[in-house]
């Protein structure tokens, strides 16, 4: 190369050349690099090569590319600028290749290195590297709205302790007996704590006063328990202890939460006495929860059992008096008995056509046009009249009854659309009609294999296109067996139907699955809205919720819109659709088609 | 949740760090500690003037080479100390005494965190091309070779650099034609280094400031200078002899900023003269 460079040949080379010896010294540079560079050559030769690189760059050769000719003898393409005589970086490749010194004719080691201009490569790597800092960006914004509502989700902002979610979790999972120990100190204990009068004080000194007591009940509920302790404000004036005490233990520590609370509290200058009844549940790894029912198992079935037993020993203990705690006894009258009764009667129910649908309108917030309809079932009880589903569906579900009812909620819903599209012709009056009609799925339904031929049979029988049905289904079923979930939740989107996750907020995400499901819609449950005008953390709930559904690309739902005030708040934080009272509430098919055309 | 157990199984220091153990069992330690942007490849010249007499110890720093990935926590990476204790419990994992740290460039200042926080597993210190500072303090008149604003756009440009970094990782034919071919190591990434890892390093190498540490080094210390190097000039040299009690610093006729790469022979025999003279 050295011989090569007195040649024109080289002066004059398609791209900048220089030669350094072994030090980094230039010590020849052709006219092409002085012609693209402006830099007189000498300034250049007898310089340290590094000198033309900016400083990053002159890092980056040092402690790269100068150890690397060294032990390879060469590198290629390393991307980098040189400053031009004005100061303008000049972006290029470097490649550089060293022959070691002939001592036999007499010739130092030297290093060869050629330059290419780069300037549309340089370009693209910005590109590149832009859209790359953006996902980053967009991920990290993502995570933040993911760790900020996890947080929300499972705490009680006014005392900092768990609140009901937080609680649920915690016994689902970290409290869970790994095998039979409740003979043994550490099985979990679960203490319901109900303040006694509590309403007195709330409404005698006012909120703010109220809320000073809960915040001053948890603080010397927190310093009676041990560390290890998890506590928790479920609602209002009802908090929990789970403690790993065993049954003796637990006695003890119910005696010593009540005398914590002795002590009287001054609010606002009164002396309020505070006394609290407790009860007392065991979680039992010996006890299979519904035993003679074997599709009725698993962690939620057992957690929700142990908090009835600690609310119903509760509810004895206050009964005596105040300041009294009991333990939930074995053969106790479990509150859930008569499930059983109602389950036949819900049986029968189905089959005479007592079940009837509701509509209720979900209304875009941009347009205020009614979007979609939400299904919502009733049964028509013959002796106890209209009953929402709060008072039926829990039984259904645990049974396995509400496969049925699913299916003829489905059916019944998807008829009424075809029903609608026959008489309205929504063709001809766009906007006016519901375009979709949303029916909820639930957890035994999406476990059941033959949901897909049941959907698609549905969908063929009243001739309806997949994307006029929204399958809502909870966020609980859905994290119940996320796997499973995932595949259903394909096949269901492949075959068109829109899929929206309800409650959301309520449960349990691992948002890691939440990212894979391929659903439309997030409906955020509407306790958080019913909070939002009041609560701050409410309303950082249903924004972090809204951001989230918008960094996923999903349409955000508000249920239980009521006020007007909800309505602006969610307008100004940009949520989709809507659906509560201020919009319409839930009505028979015929009612509804009149508030429809009524318009809003 | 506060209750949620955090106790993963975690791999050994020697696992995670790639650690290499080579040369005489019975031999006096040498631990070499790998510079800025390279791995413990970057000894393979300097290895085998030592083999031969001493229990050679090499490893990869978190986020380094073939180190684990999980190795590399953002936030105990984020200064030295986190990688100087990766330094001690290499040693005490392996329970390594009399140890002399060969360290280059940043690694440098990994050692003598490491020797000031517990020294003693350490025999002596072998520094090359080091720099307790790289910023230059015009209040108290320290010259680290970068300004302020040199520095500034440094850490401004890390960013843009990222492809300079990926090109660093591509496979390369090892083997200089001056020196024996290195077995089955022939063709391998070179240096190979996570581009985001290695923005974050240079940060923490460009940031810290060890001058407070040099007067709390109480093991004997060797200081190796070049001319030309890019990275240090003299004048580090000069400060760092003057605030280490008892260093002897050596000036190689090597110039530039890894002589142990560049001219091995000349590194070896100073090291080894500083280990005879302190034996």
């Amino acid at each position: 190369m050295s011989g090569d460079a007195a040649e024109p040949a080289w002066e004059h080379a398609a791209c900048a050349h220089l030669l350094t010896d072994d030090a980094g010294t230039v010590t020849r540079v052709n006219e092409t690099f002085l012609a693209w560079t402006g830099r007189r050559r000498a300034d250049v030769v007898g310089a340290p090569l590094t000198a033309l690189l900016p400083v990053g760059d002159r890092v980056l050769f040092t402690t790269h590319s100068v150890p690397q000719l060294s032990l390879a003898g060469r590198v290629e393409e390393v991307s980098l600028q040189v400053i031009a005589a004005d100061g303008t970086r000049l972006p290029a490749l470097l490649t550089a290749v060293r022959r070691p010194a002939d001592l036999g004719a007499g010739r130092a080691a030297e290093v060869a290195v050629a330059l290419f201009s780069a300037g549309a490569r340089r370009r693209y790597e910005e590109d590149l590297l832009a859209a790359r800092r953006r996902a980053e960006a967009s991920e990290a914004r993502r995570a933040r709205a993911e760790a900020g509502l996890q947080h929300l989700v499972h705490h009680d902002a006014l005392t900092g302790l768990l609140n009901r979610s937080g609680l649920l979790e915690y016994l689902r999972t970290a409290a869970r007996p790994a095998s039979r120990e409740a003979s043994t100190p550490s099985a979990p204990a679960v203490l319901y704590l109900d303040l006694d009068g509590f309403k007195a004080v709330n409404d005698s000194l006012g909120h703010a006063a109220g809320d000073e007591l809960l915040r001053v009940v948890a603080e010397r509920l927190r310093g009676a328990v041990r560390d290890t302790a998890v506590l928790a404000r479920l609602a209002g004036d009802e908090f929990a202890v789970v403690e790993r005490t065993g049954a003796e233990g637990a006695g003890e520590l119910a005696q010593r939460l009540l005398r914590a609370l002795d002590p009287p509290v001054v609010l606002d200058g009164v002396e309020v006495v505070v006394s609290a009844s407790i009860g007392i549940a065991l979680q039992d790894a010996d006890e299979e929860p519904g035993a003679g029912d074997p599709e009725a198992r698993g962690p939620d079935r057992a957690v929700a059992l142990l908090l009835r037993r600690a609310d119903a020993a509760m509810y004895r203990a206050k009964a005596r008096g105040r300041s009294q705690w009991l333990l939930h006894e074995p053969g106790q009258v479990d509150p859930a008995t008569h499930r059983l009764q109602l389950l036949e009667q819900l049986r029968r129910a189905i089959a005479e056509g007592q079940l009837r649908l509701h509509y209720q309108p979900r209304t875009s917030l941009r347009t205020g046009r009614v979007h979609s309809v939400e299904a919502l079932v009733r049964w028509a009880h013959p002796e106890r009249g209209l009953l929402p589903p709060s008072e039926f569906i829990a039984a259904a579900e645990e049974s396995g009854l509400v496969r049925e009812l699913g299916a003829w909620v489905l059916d019944e819903a998807l008829g009424q659309l075809a029903r609608w599209d026959a008489a309205g012709g929504r063709e001809r009056v766009p906007g006016r009609e519901p375009v979709q009609v949303a029916v909820n799925l639930s957890g035994r339904e999406l476990a059941d294999p033959r949901l897909l031929s049941r959907v698609s049979a549905a969908l063929a029988r009243h001739r309806l296109g997949a994307g006029r049905l929204v399958l809502e289904i909870t966020e609980t079923a859905l994290m119940s067996d996320p796997d499973a979930a995932l595949v259903t939740l394909r096949d269901l989107k492949a075959l068109g139907v829109h899929l929206a996750v309800d409650d959301f907020g309520t449960g349990y995400s691992s948002f890691t699955h939440l990212k894979r499901f391929p659903v439309d819609e997030l409906k955020i449950d509407l306790s958080f809205v019913a909070g939002m005008a009041s609560n701050p953390t409410d309303r950082a709930i249903v924004a972090s919720c809204i951001e989230l559904a918008r960094a996923m690309g999903l349409l955000s739902v508000a249920e239980g819109v009521e006020t007007a005030e909800q309505e602006a708040a969610l307008t100004a934080l940009g949520c989709d659709l809507v659906q509560g009272y201020r919009f319409g509430r839930p009505t028979p098919a015929g009612a509804l088609a009149g508030a429809g055309a009524a318009g809003r | 949740m506060s209750t949620t157990s955090t106790t993963t199984a975690r791999r050994s220091a020697v696992g995670r760090h790639h650690v290499t153990v080579t040369g005489d069992p019975d031999g006096p330690v040498v631990l070499m500690a790998h510079g800025f942007g390279c791995d413990q490849d970057m000894w393979s010249r300097l290895l085998p003037r030592f083999t031969a007499d001493h229990r050679v110890v090499l490893y990869d720093h978190a986020g380094a080479g073939r180190s684990d990935p999980a190795a590399y926590d953002p936030q105990r990476h984020a200064t030295l100390d986190g990688y100087a204790e990766d330094l001690l419990a290499i040693c005490a994992e392996l329970d390594l005494e009399d140890v002399t740290v060969v360290a280059h460039s940043v690694a440098a200042m990994m050692a003598v965190t490491a020797a000031v926080q517990d020294s003693s597993r350490f025999a002596r210190l072998v520094l090359i091309a080091p720099s307790p500072c790289y910023v230059d303090d015009p209040a108290t008149g320290y010259v680290g070779g970068f300004s302020r604003s040199d520095v500034e756009e440094l850490l401004a440009s890390l960013d843009s650099n990222y492809f300079a970094w990926a090109a660093a990782m591509a496979p390369v034919v090892m083997g200089a034609p001056d020196e024996p071919a290195l077995g089955e190591e022939l063709e391998r990434s070179f240096c190979s280094t996570d581009p985001d890892t290695a923005r974050e390093f240079a940060r923490v190498t460009f940031l810290s400031d060890c001058r407070p540490l040099l007067g709390r080094i109480d093991v004997p210390t060797l200081l190796l200078q070049c001319a030309q190097d890019a990275l240090a000039p003299l004048e580090v040299g000069d400060h760092l002899h003057a605030a280490i009690a008892g260093s002897t610093l050596v000036r190689l006729e090597a110039t530039g900023h890894c002589p142990h790469v560049s001219a091995p022979e000349e590194t070896a025999a100073a090291i080894r003269a500083f280990l005879a003279e302190q034996r």
